[in-house]
């Protein structure tokens, strides 16, 4: 393997990562109502 | 807050008549270069041919009616969703203008017939630039809006606004980098199998961020508005946003399947366009899930039906989409009229139905008065599913035949068919997209029509009335 394709698998696990921590901090069950609230306050009248 | 208090919406206004007449002129010369195909003695050089017409038709429809609305409907959810108004009316105004400027400008410079030769990025630097000056103003204010917000989380409609102006951006500039010669002509910065991957992987992104970004952030929008009901998760919707914005930048390369682009450039987009039916889905699901208990809707709100039909367009053509990517499946309908049928199912079944709700929804609110017919809301609804569908299905079963015949070859291993004898055999199916075309058109009269006399002599009404 060369530099560049290390470098390319490393950017694609980094991304990876990143999506992984985005799927957990939204599905974190302590903060469920907090993430559910803007479908909530989106539906006051306009 | 409501229009009263302070939200600008007359630039609202503005962008969707705009956008309408362009969607007009983009659907009148769909018609009038699918007359072209089917009876080439309808090509008058040199401006009135299918080569100078089609880029047109292209850019009208995506940028003219789908970007000008986008715009309007960006302006006016950005504002309700961080309860601010809009950080300059001014500019947004003067974009206005601009816009116009640049749609006109695009016609007629391609009329004239300079084009870089780049799908969907045919405009030459001058105008091209021009763009970038538009869809900067544009980003900084609503950007700036979102900035100054009152309202603390983000509703994920506005991710996905945010997602289209970045991406946008990036997008175009990346592929517009061009040398040019003269103030009508500029050559690609890139060259040979480099230049056909970068513009696939704008072609494909400007599917991602222009017709398919926005249009899902109209759908969230206006879906829990028009059914009173909110959306299913909005967990989901950010999860699903996520995996969209990664994997579709991958995906450029399913264009360029069986070609000199490297190998595992287009294996990597095969896998990735696969992977895209999971989010894609998701937004599906969460608009069907955001239905259970309220499917009546269907019958007594026509804003539901014309969601509902363009979430589930969105949803064929995101697994038909896919099912393209696949080398096997790509080497039989690429280079066949399978394509265009698979484009608007996209652009007439989801694109445009959601952005007739959206304007349904919006205009009484914006004039004050009671839509005019619904009578007629519904005769366009049903005109503008069966023109589309004659379309894309006659286009669908042309791809098949036409794929058939390309790869038939004799026991030598020689062809059976000439390409021509394939072309003959396509003037049926022309013939029924044309009459698709005219359905679709006559849809869009009665739309125009019903929106000129709600406008002019609807009965006044509660802003909020629902339908
Ligand atoms: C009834 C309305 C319409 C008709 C009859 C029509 C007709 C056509 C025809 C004949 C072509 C050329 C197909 C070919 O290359 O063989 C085409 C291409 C295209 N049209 Fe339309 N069109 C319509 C509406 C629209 C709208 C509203 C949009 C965008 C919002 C749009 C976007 C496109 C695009 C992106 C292509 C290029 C497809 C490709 O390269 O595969 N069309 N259209
Ligand atoms: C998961 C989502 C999707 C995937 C994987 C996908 C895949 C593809 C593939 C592989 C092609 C190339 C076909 C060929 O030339 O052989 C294509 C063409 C096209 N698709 Fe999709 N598609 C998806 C969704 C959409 C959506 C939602 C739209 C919205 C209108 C759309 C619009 C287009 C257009 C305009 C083209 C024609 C490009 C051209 O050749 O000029 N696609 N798509």
């Amino acid at each position: 393997m060369d530099v560049a394709s290390i470098y390319y698998l490393g950017v694609t696990f980094l991304l990876f990562a990143l999506f992984a921590v985005i799927v957990g901090r939204t599905y974190n069950r302590r903060d469920r109502e907090k993430k559910e609230a803007p479908k909530y306050r989106m539906m006051d009248e306009d | 807050m409501g229009q009263q208090e302070g939200y600008a919406d007359d630039v609202v206004k503005g962008f969707i008549i705009w956008s309408i007449v362009w969607g007009l002129v983009a659907v009148l010369l769909g018609v009038l270069i699918s007359l072209q195909l089917a009876w080439p003695q309808l090509n008058f050089p040199p401006y009135f041919t299918y080569g100078r017409l089609r880029p047109i038709h292209t850019n009208a429809g995506i940028f003219g009616w789908g970007i000008g609305s986008f715009m309007a409907f960006f302006f006016y959810i950005t504002q309700r969703l961080t309860r601010t108004r809009l950080w300059s009316p001014k500019l947004a105004r003067f974009q206005l203008c601009l816009f116009n400027v640049v749609i006109a400008l695009a016609a007629i410079t391609l009329a004239m017939g300079m084009n870089r030769s780049k799908e969907y990025a045919e405009l030459e630097w001058p105008v091209a630039l021009l763009v970038v000056v538009l869809w900067v103003i544009f980003s900084v204010n609503i950007i700036m809006t979102i900035v100054k917000r009152r309202e603390e989380q983000m509703y994920i409609s506005l991710w996905y606004i945010m997602a289209a102006l970045v991406g946008v951006a990036v997008l175009y500039l990346v592929n517009n980098v061009g040398i040019p010669i003269s103030l009508t002509k500029s050559y690609s910065a890139y060259a040979g199998a480099n230049d056909a991957n970068v513009q696939w992987w704008y072609g494909h992104n400007a599917v991602a961020m222009v017709l398919t970004a926005p249009p899902l952030a109209l759908f969230y929008y206006f879906l829990p508005k028009s059914t009173g009901v909110p959306i299913y998760s909005h967990r989901m919707g950010v999860i699903a946003f996520w995996s969209l914005i990664f994997m579709y930048l991958w995906t450029g390369a399913h264009h360029l399947l069986w070609t000199p682009v490297p190998d595992w450039v287009q294996t990597l987009a095969m896998a990735f366009s696969i992977m895209l039916i999971a989010p894609s889905w998701g937004a599906v699901f969460n608009g069907y899930f955001s239905m259970n208990g309220q499917w009546h809707q269907m019958r007594d709100n026509y804003l539901v039906k014309f969601l509902i039909f363009g979430i589930t367009f969105y949803g064929l053509q995101t697994l038909q989409g896919p099912s393209q990517a696949v080398r096997t499946f790509s080497g039989f309908i690429h280079y066949t009229d399978w394509v265009p049928g698979h484009v608007h199912m996209g652009t007439l079944g989801w694109v445009s139905l959601v952005l007739f709700a959206s304007i349904y929804y919006i205009f009484p609110r914006l004039y004050g008065r009671e839509i005019y017919s619904v009578g007629m809301v519904n005769l366009h609804f049903w005109l503008a599913v069966i023109g589309q569908l004659i379309f894309s299905i006659s286009m669908w079963i042309a791809g098949v035949q036409q794929a058939a015949m390309l790869h038939a070859t004799n026991p030598d291993g020689s062809l059976h068919y000439s390409f021509m004898e394939t072309m003959i055999e396509l003037y049926p199916y022309w013939h029924a997209r044309a009459f698709g075309g005219v359905i679709y058109f006559a849809s869009l009269l009665v739309f125009i029509y019903n929106l000129i006399k709600t406008a002019t002599s609807g009965k006044p009404a509660p802003v909020a009335a629902r339908p």
